[in-house]
């Protein structure tokens, strides 16, 4: 009787076990997530899918840290004192190891992965169907400027990197492109993209790229290619297109620095920076919004002072006088110099000058204003491109163009502001003279816009570093630029690892 | 059909024998006597009358009875004694002595997977280890204490509290992970630090492929399979072991203030740049500061016992590990309860284990932070944020992280409750014919606590308020195994089977918290509660896996002379998409005893076995959902004038959806032999295993734009080839016996081919290629330093170009390989390997009368490593402390290989260099020990059956030329094997241990 019992229960058990198996299928559905076949079908995946391609200026490789290396530090502006010597090493044409992360691989990493994120709105949206044709448009538009400004940075930094259109494969291996290639592509997606972005957007969508936000990239494409006449085109936009009126200068020149005044009138385009969240920078929940800037530029024992800026920036500002004789306003906003609490009875992050007194540090962006310390999640948002920097450009346009005459009135747009006298006043002897005139202009632009990114871009666009005794005048402000080899630094090395991995690329010349 | 023929000879001649004797034979009553070899009575032992199932077993003074016929066989058979064979003459009275055994190596049972074997009849490769031998050590994993026990398993590990082995079996079979299968009592899991190495009655290792088939697509990296301690027939027996012992960490040899200023000012002097205002009258031992004598505590308790029909063990042990670094912490309490009944046909039992370890972590890497600090630097700073010192601009530069700062402001500690055991029961219908049921279960609750109290541990650190962070989670792990087995002989033909289903499913799940600006109490003490703070963070996610296999055996056995084994599983698993979910896994093996043969006649061979055996064996040991493209929905954005929050969703890592199993296949072949009275035994193993669509998340260009991980794909194919050795001589001089056990490893890599098309990864400065092993150095040839000016100038290449220009006396001179004429990644050369030739462990024992001396030593040769830590210190153009004694160029002191002191620039302090790579050979002591067991007179006088004192030590000596830390480090990646990069080292330790049983 027992023994019919233990059968019975050894016979059912198995099976009931059994049972349950096969019940469970082996395909487990994944439920954290959703897959990429469910996605891309709707409108707010689309308009998701941008945002997401936005969140790239949030990484580390691009503007939330290490590009300002590469644009204000390896320039005559800034310098590195960092004791991570390899990181100093790549401000100052030292690259020894091409496959440095930071200085190197992480930003080239990051570019491309802003570009796949454009690429798959690009490749994906096309096919998702929209009650306003606009608002697809618009996204798509979005897109195509987002990936034209990071081919843009690519193009000032490596010069010869591939270009990728289409959403990425594991196995991919793209071709490697020429410096011209890359440019057509930039002017190709920001010619389509300024046909369908609006003159301005309404409240919540500030920050998205405007017109005008277009047409600045554009012109800055035309620009570093000496296009001067397409360039001066792109640029009529805002003084006799539909730009024109919508943007003017901020009264104070410090509010294009601050969290408290964004996205003025003054701002052509600017990375909507935020505190909100307090994450790390992968891409993961709470995922960081803020740029780590003021926290590398900071001053020695307040942030890692990984960049500073050079002392002839200071001196450079002390030799005009406003029309009132007061010292040139801006540069209390733009340096931390050791003159600066005589001068303008300003500290530093509410200390006396305690660092050499040779020294200076970039001050644009950082939060002495209302803190003693920093952190990585400062909240400014970064200006991209300023009016101040139109107006500048528009007169290196004219003067290129011989319109030398026409192109005072900008520069003087700018120095007014600060209550600097005329140009014509100021510097009699330029005159007509275009080479005077480009050579002043030249410090109207550092005067204005040192420590915002763009001087990298101007001294290979004015031809700066192409001969060994331009660079020889370079290296008298900066000599850093003893280092600098004629027609090798003029460009970063492509990261070794990508050179090897990929047989369609080569590393850059005589590297 | 002659084999036919013969066998039917040879049964008639069997038979007709059997009559033959049956006619002679006459009853007799036989009493006995049986003694061990020194006179003690062996009680319990059996006695079989040869050729029935007549039997009796001795009783408490080793006597016995029998009536048998004259002229019969008795077999008298004793745990850890030969077995002996007697004639039954007319004598009325025997006085049998039995020998212990030499050779019970070939009679021990040992666990297949679904089954058992006798080692002797064993066809593929499997080791064994003995767990007294693990035992005996003091290691917070079984893993650990298995270094130099068997042949073919690398282990590596280091001594932070908590922290678990590396251990690999036949080297390198995959790119991702290498940690081999861990069945613990038919649960399949792993014997992480949640398991009591002490409750280890016995341990196998699966090393080929016919051996781990039967485990198929989870044993590609072999298996381990552990059994706990059971019950035995007899009364309750109560048995202590406790052992303490003190650890010690290995230091740096680093410069003291006077030292290091000298170093540090010409270091800037030759940069030309203002000395820092270095503060002498601070000495800072960091090592003092960060090191501590470490002690380890394991006591474990154990009753057991059992009648014919049931046994239990009941267990309970404390291990407690403070460590050699400052505020590092383990602590794991466990228990077990092992039993097992049977009535008439039905058999059950059960295994239990409840385990909770908690883990106070280290922070930050003090290793490192030791050599990076300087002595001028003190501990504490009222200056800084926290009061901790770190440098200062002007008079101390440095990235260090003061390891006193980071150990007191960063609290972190892991806390896991894990139960984990089966339930298993049989049913033998019929004498060979078994159902087997096995319900296995394991969950853990994971707790991990984080506090970052408020203030700086480095110069220039940013602002951080005080940040709690917790994380709750649950594993489960649940197994269903249904197996019949049979297992019959014919005559001489022997039939052993088994079939079966396995299910298991693994779930994980868990919740995470984060709050920032925690509060103090009115003492000061952080409130780490979530409740507290502000700007919370919040995560979870879950995940599941599930396996189902079936699973079939044939084992078949002539005459113990002919063995064959042959396996097949068919697994299914939701890792691979719906396409690729199963997998075949065969396998085959065969041995031949020729010592068996007729033919065979040497005096002096005991016992001689030729094994061979083909199998594939495969592998899906990868994520959860990997072959799954997903979107990334954690994007957020600032947008608009309110600068509101928007919410983004885009792909960020690739994959491959068309992932399928990663497959094995292994070849062996390997002899077993035992010599001269089975003193000396001997295993010998060739064998070639090839990996094809190794699955690996292999790099892929950064082009695509892929982050989160490369994806995973079916990328290479490797080789591995090697020869184990496995000798062992044991003799008994009464009273004086020695052992000695050699097991000797030599392992080849070699990738066959790559993913993607691709010919090389370059990893570090490591390069895997097509045609070599995997991750070779790959870095600048140095070729000693330039003398004088002369030199420099006068190093061209051919066209004349002088190759480095920039030099100055003292510098490096790198070999310009391409003869470009400049120094750039092209001149890298492949220089070294960073695998050993081979490797050797020696287990030597010597007893004489109560004491008892062991040894194991372990050697591994032909290795080449880089040396991180160097690599960090002799650089001079950072700021760290400096290495004793080091000579660094000058035009006074030419005579050293360490350039000039130069501050401030990589250029002569590169680590992509042949200069840290070491020869990383070593031969080290891992253990030695005495032990004296008390005499049984002393033992009985005061209640206990046995007794003993253990006095040893582990990692005393090593021979090494390497200069870091410790040559037998750990680094995880595949790629960088050879790159020590501050591992934590294996620690001196001094032990006493009591063990006694009542």
């Amino acid at each position: 009787m027992k023994k019919t019992l233990y059968k019975v229960i050894y016979f059912i058990m198995p099976l009931l076990i059994l049972v349950s198996c096969k019940k469970e299928k082996l395909n487990v559905e994944n439920p954290n997530v959703i897959t990429e076949d469910q996605f891309w079908k709707t409108e707010s995946d689309a308009q998701q899918g941008l945002n997401a391609a936005y969140a790239m200026f949030y990484k580390p490789g691009l503007w939330s840290r290490w590009i300002y290396f590469r644009l204000d530090l390896t320039s005559d502006e800034g310098f590195s004192k960092s004791p991570w010597v390899e990181l100093a090493d790549w401000t100052r044409f030292q690259y020894i190891n091409y496959n440095f992360w930071e200085g190197n691989v992480q930003s080239w990493r990051d570019t491309y992965k802003a570009v796949f994120r454009t690429n798959q709105v690009l490749a994906n949206v096309a096919a998702i169907e929209f009650a306003d044709q606009t608002k697809k448009d618009k996204i798509l538009a979005q897109a195509k400027f987002l990936r034209a400004l990071h081919y843009y940075y690519a193009a000032i930094m490596w010069e010869n990197v591939p270009l990728v259109l289409e959403p990425s494969k594991p196995d991919d291996l793209p071709v490697q492109s020429t410096l011209a290639q890359v440019w057509a592509q930039v002017e190709k997606d920001l010619t389509e993209a300024a046909q369908v972005l609006p003159v301005e957007w309404d409240a919540p969508n500030v920050g998205r790229p405007t017109k005008g936000s277009v047409m600045a990239y554009l012109a800055r494409a035309y620009m570093q290619q000496r296009k001067w006449q397409e360039a001066k085109t792109a640029l009529d936009y805002f003084f006799t297109g539909a730009g024109a009126g919508k943007y003017d200068l901020v009264a104070n020149y410090k509010d294009n620095f601050t969290h408290t005044n964004e996205n003025n009138k003054e701002s052509v385009y600017e990375i909507q920076f935020s505190d909100v969240n307090k994450g790390g920078d992968g891409d993961d929940p709470n995922a960081t919004m803020s740029t780590n800037r003021p926290q590398f530029f900071a001053p020695r024992s307040i942030g890692w002072s990984d960049g500073q800026a050079r002392y002839w920036l200071v001196n450079e500002f002390k030799k005009e006088k406003t029309t009132e004789g007061k010292i040139d306003p801006r540069l209390q906003h733009s340096l931390f110099y050791p003159a600066l609490e005589a001068d303008f009875n300003d500290k530093i992050y509410g200390r006396s000058w305690q660092w050499d007194s040779d020294e200076a540090w970039f001050r644009k962006y950082a939060r002495d204003y209302y803190r003693n310390n920093e952190d990585y999640f400062a909240q400014n948002n970064f200006r991209l491109v300023r009016f101040a920097d139109i107006l500048l450009m528009y007169a290196e346009v004219l003067n290129e163009l011989g319109q030398t005459a026409n192109a005072y009135q900008y520069v003087d747009k700018v120095r007014s502001r600060v209550k600097m006298a005329s140009l014509a006043v100021a510097y009699p002897t330029i005159g007509m003279d275009k080479d005077k005139f480009r050579d002043r202009l030249k410090m109207e632009r550092v005067l204005e816009l040192s420590g915002e990114s763009v001087r990298w871009a101007d001294l290979k666009r004015w031809g700066d570093l192409e001969t060994a005794e331009k660079v020889a005048k370079v290296a008298e402000r900066d000599p850093d630029f003893n280092n600098f080899q004629v027609g090798k630094h003029i460009r970063l090395p492509l990261p070794q690892i990508e050179v090897q991995n990929n047989s369609n690329l080569t590393q850059n010349p005589q590297y | 059909m002659k084999m036919k023929k013969r066998l039917f000879h040879y049964a008639m001649g069997t038979c007709a024998a059997l009559l033959f004797s049956m006619q002679l034979l006459a009853q007799h009553s036989i009493k006995g006597q049986l003694r061990s070899a020194n006179g003690e009575p062996l009680s319990g032992a059996t006695i079989i009358l040869k050729g029935t199932n007549k039997s009796v077993v001795t009783d408490e003074k080793g006597a016995f009875s029998l009536d048998v016929p004259v002229g019969s066989t008795l077999v008298v058979s004793y745990v850890g004694y030969t077995p002996q064979e007697i004639k039954v003459t007319n004598q009325s009275a025997l006085d049998v002595q039995l020998q212990p055994s030499t050779a019970q190596d070939l009679q021990q049972v040992i666990v297949v997977g679904y089954g058992t074997q006798q080692k002797k009849d064993l066809t593929g490769a499997i080791s064994l280890v003995k767990a007294s031998e693990v035992q005996k050590r003091q290691a917070t994993t079984v893993a650990e204490a298995m270094q130099g026990l068997a042949s073919g398993v690398y282990v590596r590990g280091g001594g932070r509290p908590g922290s678990e082995a590396n251990i690999q079996i036949r080297g390198i079979k995959n790119l991702s992970n290498s940690n081999p299968l861990y069945v613990i009592d038919g649960m399949i899991t792993t014997a992480n630090r949640d398991f009591n190495p002490n409750d280890i009655e016995s341990i196998q290792i699966l090393k080929d492929a016919s051996a781990a088939a039967i485990y198929g697509s989870r044993a590609a990296n072999g298996v381990i399979i552990i059994t706990t301690k059971k019950g035995r027939q007899g009364p309750m027996k109560v048995e202590f072991s406790g052992k303490s012992s003190l650890e010690v960490t290995p230091r740096f040899e680093l410069a003291e203030t006077e030292e290091f200023a000298r170093l540090n000012n010409m270091a800037y002097d030759n940069a030309g740049k203002p000395r820092q205002q270095l503060d002498m009258s601070v000495n800072t031992d960091w090592q003092d500061e960060a090191f501590q004598v470490g002690n380890m505590h394991d006591y474990n308790l154990a009753f057991s016992g059992g009648s014919s029909n049931g046994s239990y063990m009941v267990s309970g042990g404390y291990f407690g590990n403070k460590g050699t670094v400052i505020s590092t912490n383990f602590d794991r309490l466990s228990f077990r309860v092992n039993t097992q009944g049977s009535k008439g046909i039905f058999s059950i039992g059960e295994n239990l284990a409840i385990s909770n370890s908690k883990t106070d972590e280290m922070s930050g890497n003090p290793y490192a932070d030791v050599t990076r600090l300087l002595p001028t630097i003190p501990v504490h700073d009222p200056a800084n944020p926290g009061g901790y010192g770190y440098g200062n601009e002007a008079k101390a530069r440095t990235f260090g992280t003061n390891p006193v700062a980071i150990a007191n402001l960063e609290d972190r500690t892991n806390e896991n409750f894990r139960v984990r055991g089966n339930l298993w029961s049989e049913l033998k219908f019929l004498p060979f014919l078994k159902y087997r049921l096995n319900l296995g279960y394991e969950t853990s609750n994971d707790h991990y606590d984080y506090l970052r109290k408020e203030g700086n541990w480095t110069l220039n650190q940013p602002y951080d308020p005080a940040i709690a962070e917790e994380n709750r989670a649950r594993w489960q792990s649940g197994l269903v195994e249904n197996t019949l087995s049979f297992n019959k002989t014919f005559g001489s033909h022997s039939v052993n089977a088994v079939v079966g289903q396995t299910y298991q499913r693994d779930d994980y799940a868990r919740i995470s918290g984060r709050k920032r600006n925690i509060i103090r109490s009115s003492t000061g003490e952080f409130i780490d509660v979530l409740d507290q703070g502000n700007e919370p963070q919040t995560g979870g996610y879950n995940q599941r896996a599930v396996l189902l296999s079936y699973l079939g055996r044939v084992e078949y056995n002539y005459a113990d002379k002919y063995l064959l084994n042959a396996v097949i599983r068919r697994d299914g698993t939701s890792r691979l998409s719906t396409a690729n979910q199963w997998g075949n896994f065969p396998s085959v093996s065969a041995a031949w005893r020729i010592s068996k043969e007729s033919f065979f006649n040497v005096d002096w061979i005991n016992d001689l076995k030729l094994r061979a055996s083909y199998g594939t064996l495969g592998s899906s040991n990868i994520g959860y959902w990997d072959y799954l493209a997903t979107i990334n929905t954690f994007s957020t954005i600032a947008m608009g004038a309110d600068q509101h929050i928007e919410s983004g969703a885009t792909v960020v890592r690739l994959v491959n959806d068309d992932l399928k199993w990663e497959k094995l296949t292994q070849k062996n072949i390997g002899i077993d032999a035992t010599f001269l009275n089975n003193r000396l035994s001997l295993t010998a193993e060739y064998y070639i295993a090839d990996t094809k669509d190794v699955l690996t998340a292999m790099p892929i260009a950064y082009t695509t734009g892929n982050d989160g991980g490369n994806p995973v794909v079916n990328a290479a194919s490797l080789r591995n080839k090697g020869f184990e050795l496995s000798a062992t001589y044991r003799e008994d001089l009464k009273p004086f016996k020695y052992y000695a056990t050699a097991n000797i490893t030599t392992l080849k890599n070699k990738v066959l081919e790559l993913g993607y098309g691709r010919n090389n990864i370059y990893v570090g400065n490591t390069v895997t290629e097509i045609g070599k092993p995997i991750g070779m150095w790959y870095v600048l040839e140095t070729d000693g330093l330039f003398q004088s000016q002369q030199e420099v100038d006068n190093y061209k290449n051919k066209d004349g170009k002088v190759i480095q220009p920039t030099s100055k006396p003292g510098d490096i001179r790198f070999k310009d390989n391409n003869g470009d004429g400049q120094i750039t990644n092209a001149d890298k050369a492949l220089v070294g390997i960073p695998w050993s030739d081979w490797e050797l462990g020696l287990n030597l024992g010597a007893s004489y009368k109560n004491f008892e001396l062991s040894m194991n030593w372990f050697g591994a040769f032909g290795a080449t490593v880089y040396n991180g830590m160097k690599s960090l210190v002799d650089r001079f153009d950072d700021n760290s402390n400096y290495r004793k004694g080091i000579q660094p160029w000058t035009p006074e002191n030419t005579n050293t290989d360490v350039p000039r002191a130069y501050y401030g620039s990589t250029l002569n302090s590169r680590g992509d260099t042949k200069r840290f790579l070491e020869n990383g050979s070593f031969m080290r002591l891992k253990y030695i020990g005495i032990a004296y067991n008390l005499p049984p007179s002393l033992t009985n006088k005061i209640g206990f059956s046995n007794a003993s004192v253990t006095l040893s030590g582990q990692n005393l000596i090593t021979f090494t030329k390497y200069d870091g830390l410790d040559p037998e480090f750990n680094n995880s990646s595949i790629y960088e094997r050879g790159f020590d990069n501050y591992s934590f080292p294996n620690l001196k330790m001094y032990s006493l241990g009591l063990q006694f049983g009542f």
